[in-house]
């Protein structure tokens, strides 16, 4: 009897251990984003197609390496990731197939493109500046570059280096001005810091509020996230800021952007399902309902922006191919090593 | 008589061969880890070294001397007033004080900076009732000794249980002696208890200092960079994870090297103190040692549980409406799930290694799940790419795709934490006399009879608090979760982090407050069983 409890016990520990009974109209996802509004919009599509989304979220590189090391075993049919510079790593890898349906390319503006057709952008996002409404007058800032001045000793503010955000920030400077310039304007920035780098890009925000500094680099959609929460203290901070878009003086790049995208994988085995999700993701539907819920900028033109978003008015985004972010990326942790940026 | 005992050889020898295989199959990670460090180190590596190396291991160091110093101070002194005064109070804090066990590092950082920040509720009362004394609260509180001073109220209760332990055997005898020498009660405390303490002391401190090690989260957002910071710049900044895999061995090299030097060092001064002499009775502290027991135990108490607690509780009912209640209850249970297969897995085979130590004569086996236990000071993330290497590349499963199933899942999870339902169970075992085996042997008894009738009963209690401490520990796991989860498959832990990397600390407290109630419940559960067992060891 006792031997009976024993396996029976074994058994159902076993049983409890395998996988979920895999239904084949499905659509499996390596994710690096795990944001709400995604598990939304996939339940949306599952509604209107059927097709069961299943996803596994981590960190870039770990499902790079995770999916890298499957090979054709990979169950994975899609990798999602927020920076164009893992997009285009996982390229390089020879992770991902080419990607030339025009029912996807249609939904999305020209410049967001990836050149070489390996990955759709699904939101952009740029990394901004925002400013102390109190001790700084918008006409005092104009550029990236600007930020080394000696007027700003001791007053900017930004997270670490180890950040992927900054990094692409680094390598676009990098391309577009050569890595001598960005260089000089790294480790000149370093020496006008309020702080050492660290906290989220929220934290820089607050910081500002809490008067430790009066200049930040920060992702757009944070202050839209401050300017909607339900914390009265975290609101009041949103709006202690101003918002600044960069670089948008003629002759200059534009503001920097970056992408959350998304790219086919070498061996999907579910194809057309994957296909299908993209092309609902990049659709007006789900455009507008980025937008609205997480701050993004929608990457299809026919998709209206919050109206949170809306306010701070349209800016001329940098149109560099987002695949350099990715290229000069080595580059920029060098430059953020050397110049002492934490 | 020969015959009888070329018989038991032959009986030992299959223990040994299977522990040897069990160990090998567990080594298999280790050993694709290592066949790297032996690869040329590519420019990445000279490239860290060169620059940054230094740096890191510098912060770690410092690091780990604040978070030390403050994991004795908020737990040794607790543990010496409750193990030998009386007062009011004394089961309560004894009950709690274990508590902070339960919050996951990252969660109390993430928790104390915000109720610490300038949006934060101190800050915002004291502007709003003290505009005087606001401005000296408004100071940038992500320093490294912030963080080392959370860590340490994160990771007390290590010192605490070890020394909570080792005071309470610690027989009256000595003190006695000291006292009729003329020593005041300070002076016997550091020059009697607490030398004849050390090894419970370093015990408890290498916990702290394996956690610290490993912390990756909390020290990001801190902006403290510490050698671990340095394994995942290499891997996910610079792209090399084989740069990443040669740092994280020569941290498993450097730690197993500390680990052989403790060992010798141990081994010369190794002394046995009569552990049953007559128990102290309780003493009635006098009004200034009150004064000193209240402040030390409830220091702790209130900074490392309480506050974050009710902080996390508080957000917790702001957000009941928004919470979506089944998901919680299938996170729950998931986590519950993955934490209880993996702790079984754990405890069995922690007890079949130590066992064939016990029973064989072979050094090689004990060397070798010796260095299993090792696992302990890697990387979580590292242990996952190592586990993916090995799905993937080890010709017996390369042609299937078993990455990503709870199998490789638990595999993982018993690699990293083998070292800490070991170490209950093995101090447990080391007390039982030889006699034991010897008689058993004599009468007869095979091996897995004598384990099953005689060991499994008397080591009940052990294996009990082995598995809580590995359940504990599980369910607060995050990195080894995220990278080989299967599909769809979230626990309380991954969600907790979820939320708050994205500065969502709101909506994530639902989910750690969860994790804090399970974790508060089993410790109750564990306090029960231990302070049952100090009871029977002293009317032993």
């Amino acid at each position: 009897m006792k031997k009976l409890i024993y396996i029976t016990a074994v058994i159902l520990l076993f049983s409890s251990c395998s996988n979920n009974t895999k239904t084949s109209n499905e659509v499996n996802l390596y994710s690096q984003r795990h944001y709400d509004v995604d598990k939304m919009l996939f339940e949306r599509f599952e509604e209107l197609t059927g097709v069961k989304v299943n996803v596994v979220k981590a960190n870039a590189d770990e499902l790079l390496e995770r999916l890298k090391n499957e090979g054709e075993n990979s169950p994975a049919d899609l990798f999602v990731s927020v920076d164009a510079g893992k997009l285009h790593k996982a390229t390089e890898l020879g992770l991902l197939q080419k990607i030339s349906n025009s029912s996807i390319l249609d939904n999305i503006s020209d410049d967001l493109e990836d050149k070489n057709g390996y990955w759709v952008p699904m939101t952009y996002r740029s990394r901004i500046l925002v400013y102390s409404k109190e001790r700084v007058k918008a006409n005092e800032l104009s550029t990236y570059s600007d930020l080394i001045d000696e007027k700003w000793k001791n007053r900017i503010l930004v997270r670490s280096s180890s950040n992927a955000y900054n990094q692409a920030l680094l390598s676009s400077i990098v391309a577009n001005k050569g890595s001598e310039a960005a260089s000089e304007w790294a480790s000149k920035l370093v020496s006008n810091f309020a702080r050492d780098p660290k906290g989220s890009d929220r934290d820089q925000v607050k910081a500002i509020a809490a008067g430790q500094g009066d200049v930040a680099i920060v992702n757009s959609y944070y202050i839209g996230l401050l300017l909607s929460s339900d914390d009265e203290e975290q609101f009041k901070a949103g709006e202690a800021v101003g918002v600044f878009f960069p670089n948008q003086g003629e002759g200059e790049s534009g503001a920097h952007i970056n992408i959350s995208g998304i790219g086919l994988t070498q061996h999907a085995k579910n194809k057309e399902n994957a296909l299908k999700l993209i092309e609902f993701l990049t659709g007006v539907e789900a455009q507008t309902t980025y937008s609205n819920t997480s701050f993004e900028y929608a990457v299809n033109p026919n998709a209206k922006h919050s109206d949170i978003v809306s306010i701070w008015g349209d800016f001329r985004r940098d149109t560099l191919d987002l695949n350099l972010l990715g290229v000069h990326r080595a580059k920029a942790i060098e430059i953020f090593d050397n110049s002492g940026w934490k | 008589m020969e015959v009888r005992r070329k018989f038991v050889q032959i009986e030992h020898k299959k223990w040994v061969l299977a522990s040897l295989i069990v160990g090998l199959l567990l080594l298999l990670p280790m050993f694709f880890l290592f066949t790297k460090l032996f690869q040329v180190p590519s420019f990445d590596f000279f490239y860290l070294w060169d620059t940054l190396l230094l740096d890191y291991s510098f912060n770690t160091f410092y690091l780990i001397l604040i978070t030390s110093v403050f994991a004795i101070i908020f737990g040794v002194m607790p543990a010496w007033f409750v193990s030998n005064y009386d007062f009011k109070f004394r089961n309560f804090f004894d009950l709690v004080l274990y508590l902070p066990l339960a919050i996951p590092t990252y969660i109390m950082s993430f928790t104390y900076s915000d109720l610490l920040s300038y949006t934060g509720p101190l800050q915002f009362f004291l502007r709003k009732n003290l505009p005087d004394v606001a401005p000296y609260f408004n100071n940038d509180y992500l320093q490294i000794e912030v963080l080392g001073v959370l860590l340490g109220l994160a990771l007390y209760p290590y010192v605490y249980t070890a020394l909570r332990v080792s005071f309470s055997l610690i027989g009256s005898s000595y003190i006695d002696v000291a006292k009729n020498l003329g020593l005041s009660d300070v002076k016997m405390f550091f020059k009697v208890v607490l030398p004849l303490s050390k090894p419970a002391l370093f015990s408890g401190l290498f916990l702290v200092v394996m956690e610290v090690l490993n912390e990756y989260g909390a020290v990001k957002y801190f902006g403290v960079n510490t050698y671990t910071a340095g394994i995942f710049r290499a891997w996910f900044s610079m792209g090399s994870e084989n740069t990443a895999i040669q740092l994280a061995c020569l941290l498993i090299l450097l730690v197993g090297f500390i680990l052989i030097l403790e060992r010798m060092t141990q081994k010369q001064s190794k002394f046995y103190y009569q552990t049953n002499t007559k128990q102290k009775p309780l003493t009635i502290p006098k009004l200034s040692t009150r004064f000193a027991i209240y402040m030390s135990c409830s220091v702790p108490f209130f900074l490392g549980f309480l506050i974050p607690l009710i902080y996390i509780l508080n957000n917790s009912i702001q957000q009941f409406m928004m919470v979506d209640f089944s998901r919680l209850f299938t996170l729950s249970f998931n986590s519950i799930k993955v934490s209880f297969i993996a702790s079984v897995f754990i405890i069995l085979i922690a007890l079949f290694f130590l066992y064939v130590e016990k029973i064989s004569k072979l050094k090689l086996n004990t060397t070798i799940t010796n260095i299993t236990s090792l696992g302990y000071v890697i990387p979580g993330a590292v242990i996952g790419l190592a586990v993916i290497l090995l799905f993937t590349q080890f010709p017996l499963f390369n042609n299937h795709l078993l990455v990503g199933s709870f199998f490789v899942l638990i595999y993982a999870y018993v690699f990293r934490f083998l070292a800490v339902g070991k170490s209950p169970i093995k101090s447990s075992l080391d007390k039982q006399p030889k006699a034991f085996e010897d008689t058993s042997k004599v009468l007869g008894v095979s091996s897995f009879k004598a384990l099953r009738t005689i060991h499994l009963p008397l080591n009940k209690m052990a294996l009990v608090i082995a598995f809580i401490v590995t359940f504990i520990d599980l369910l607060k796991e995050l990195p080894i979760t995220l990278i080989l989860r299967p599909f769809n498959f979230d626990t309380l832990a991954t969600q907790t982090y979820e939320f708050a990397v994205e500065e969502m600390l709101k909506a994530s407290s639902i989910y750690s407050l969860m994790i804090i109630v399970i974790g508060s419940v089993l410790l109750i559960l564990l306090k029960y069983i231990t302070n049952k067992q100090i009871h029977a060891f002293r009317s032993f």
